[in-house]
């Protein structure tokens, strides 16, 4: 499933970039993320819940990340498992940071996701939505914690 | 699969006491999503209650002012067969004959289906474009709303944890009113991959009142006011409808799937839109 979001912060690049690096910053802006912990420099575990209607799923991740060009690039590699239940996740996934002017950064995302087990019985189409509601709600928290980081 | 917990409470008041008082806990009617999802992992359900053997959720009956009311526990076949639900409520009735197959349609229940909430599933558009409205009990006992407010996005309805849809009450069906329900699939009892609702009033050959919901469009059915005012004293011409219809492809936020692209729904829509209105108004208009 490939998911390609893009959306702009109204922020200089280099802040843009220094509080998406910061695993501290950036974990309370992605939805439903529930802990980060730094395993080193460029790799960290999380705990990531989804919720689709009646659908709960709670995954624990890794991720590494795999090549960096700052402020303009990140790459990192996503694996991760739902426990018990059943369903593996992985993602290739690459950031990339443009600055439209002096004050305003594009984010554009492109991931390549793969999950088998359980949730792989449900939709991808449904699923595709989701992620960019999520993306969305990403985007907004981002502007906001970084608005009132700078007040 | 674990262990699950059942009961079988006989009013609805006994129903929401249950579901408030186990935490996860699910009501079921007739299982034709609920349990293949528990089959498919893909929901947990410690504790079900079975809400099909609850009188008031079985009967279809009028109210004094007119009314329709549809119990939550009345199958796809009793509405598929309703007398009750004529003029434009017969869209309701159109939806429930299209919905998976007979096994199915004897089994599943409206109040299901709407709770469920999937939105390429027949009820939510038809409930829409019929102006119904949905009963709904909780521990603080019941309330009623628009179909249109009732969904929220996909899967996902105003339903709070305890509460249950108890009935649907559809309006009060009025001379010189049809309603019509097409629906778009490749394979015989599928989901919809587009579907219509359409409800038309006329006065003196003329549009009066229109209502039209898309099915498979969006996360939940897609209705704009705009798209029907159009069509109010008009003869329903093509031309008008097109206009309807751009405005509804506008609204609609289809999803790509190993049915359709999103593309591909919304071509669908300026295509379908034509034949379902002109079928629901070649009931009570001149042809146009």
């Amino acid at each position: 499933m490939r998911i390609d979001e893009r959306f702009a912060i109204s922020a200089p690049i280099e802040k843009v970039w220094s509080f998406i690096r910061d695993p501290h910053t950036v974990a309370p802006c992605i939805p439903g993320c529930e802990s980060v912990e730094a395993l080193s420099a460029n790799c960290y575990r999380s705990t990531v819940a989804v919720v689709l209607g009646p659908i709960k799923a709670r995954f624990n991740v890794v991720v590494q990340i795999t090549e960096e060009v700052p402020p303009n690039k990140i790459v990192c590699v996503t694996k991760g498992d739902e426990g018990s239940k059943a369903s593996i996740v992985s993602a290739r996934s690459e950031m990339r940071l443009t600055a439209l002017d002096a004050n305003t950064t594009e984010i554009a995302c492109n991931s390549e996701v793969s999950i088998i087990g359980r949730l792989g019985k449900f939709g991808f189409g449904i699923m595709k939505k989701r992620a960019s509601q999520i993306a969305a709600e990403f985007a907004a928290a981002v502007q906001q914690r970084m608005q009132s980081a700078h007040a | 699969m674990p262990e699950i917990a059942f009961h079988r409470p006989d009013t609805v008041e006994a129903a929401v006491s249950l579901l408030a008082g186990h935490a996860g806990s699910r009501c079921i009617a007739g299982g034709q999503t609920l349990v293949a999802m528990l089959n498919a992992g893909l929901l947990e359900a410690p504790v079900l209650i079975a809400v099909a053997g609850i009188a008031e959720l079985n009967s279809i009956s009028f109210r004094p002012n007119g009314t329709v009311r549809i119990g939550a526990a009345v199958s796809h076949r009793r509405v598929a067969v309703a007398r009750e639900l004529g003029g434009s409520s017969a869209v309701i009735r159109e939806a429930a004959r299209v919905i998976a197959h007979p096994a199915i349609r004897n089994f599943g229940t409206i109040g299901g289906a709407l709770a469920h909430a999937d939105p390429a599933a027949d009820y939510p558009a038809a409930v829409v474009a019929a102006g119904a409205s949905i009963e709904i009990a909780g521990r603080n006992g019941r309330r009623t709303l628009p179909a249109q407010e009732f969904f929220l996005d996909y899967l996902t309805t105003v339903l709070e944890p305890g509460e249950m849809v108890t009935a649907v009450l559809v309006p009060n069906a009025k001379a010189g009113a049809a309603g019509h329900y097409l629906k778009f699939s490749r394979v015989d009892g599928d989901y919809a991959i587009v579907s219509i609702a359409v409800t038309l009033e006329s006065e003196a050959g003329i549009c009066s009142k229109a209502s039209i919901a898309l099915g498979g469009c969006g996360p939940k059915p897609v209705f704009d006011a705009r798209a029907n005012s159009i069509l109010l004293g008009t003869k329903c011409e093509t031309g008008i409808i097109g206009k309807a219809a751009d405005i509804l492809i506008e609204m609609s936020d289809p999803i790509d799937d190993v049915r359709a692209s999103a593309n591909y729904r919304r071509a669908l829509i300026p295509r379908l839109l034509p034949r379902a209105i002109r079928q629901a108004w070649c009931q009570i208009g001149p042809s146009p």
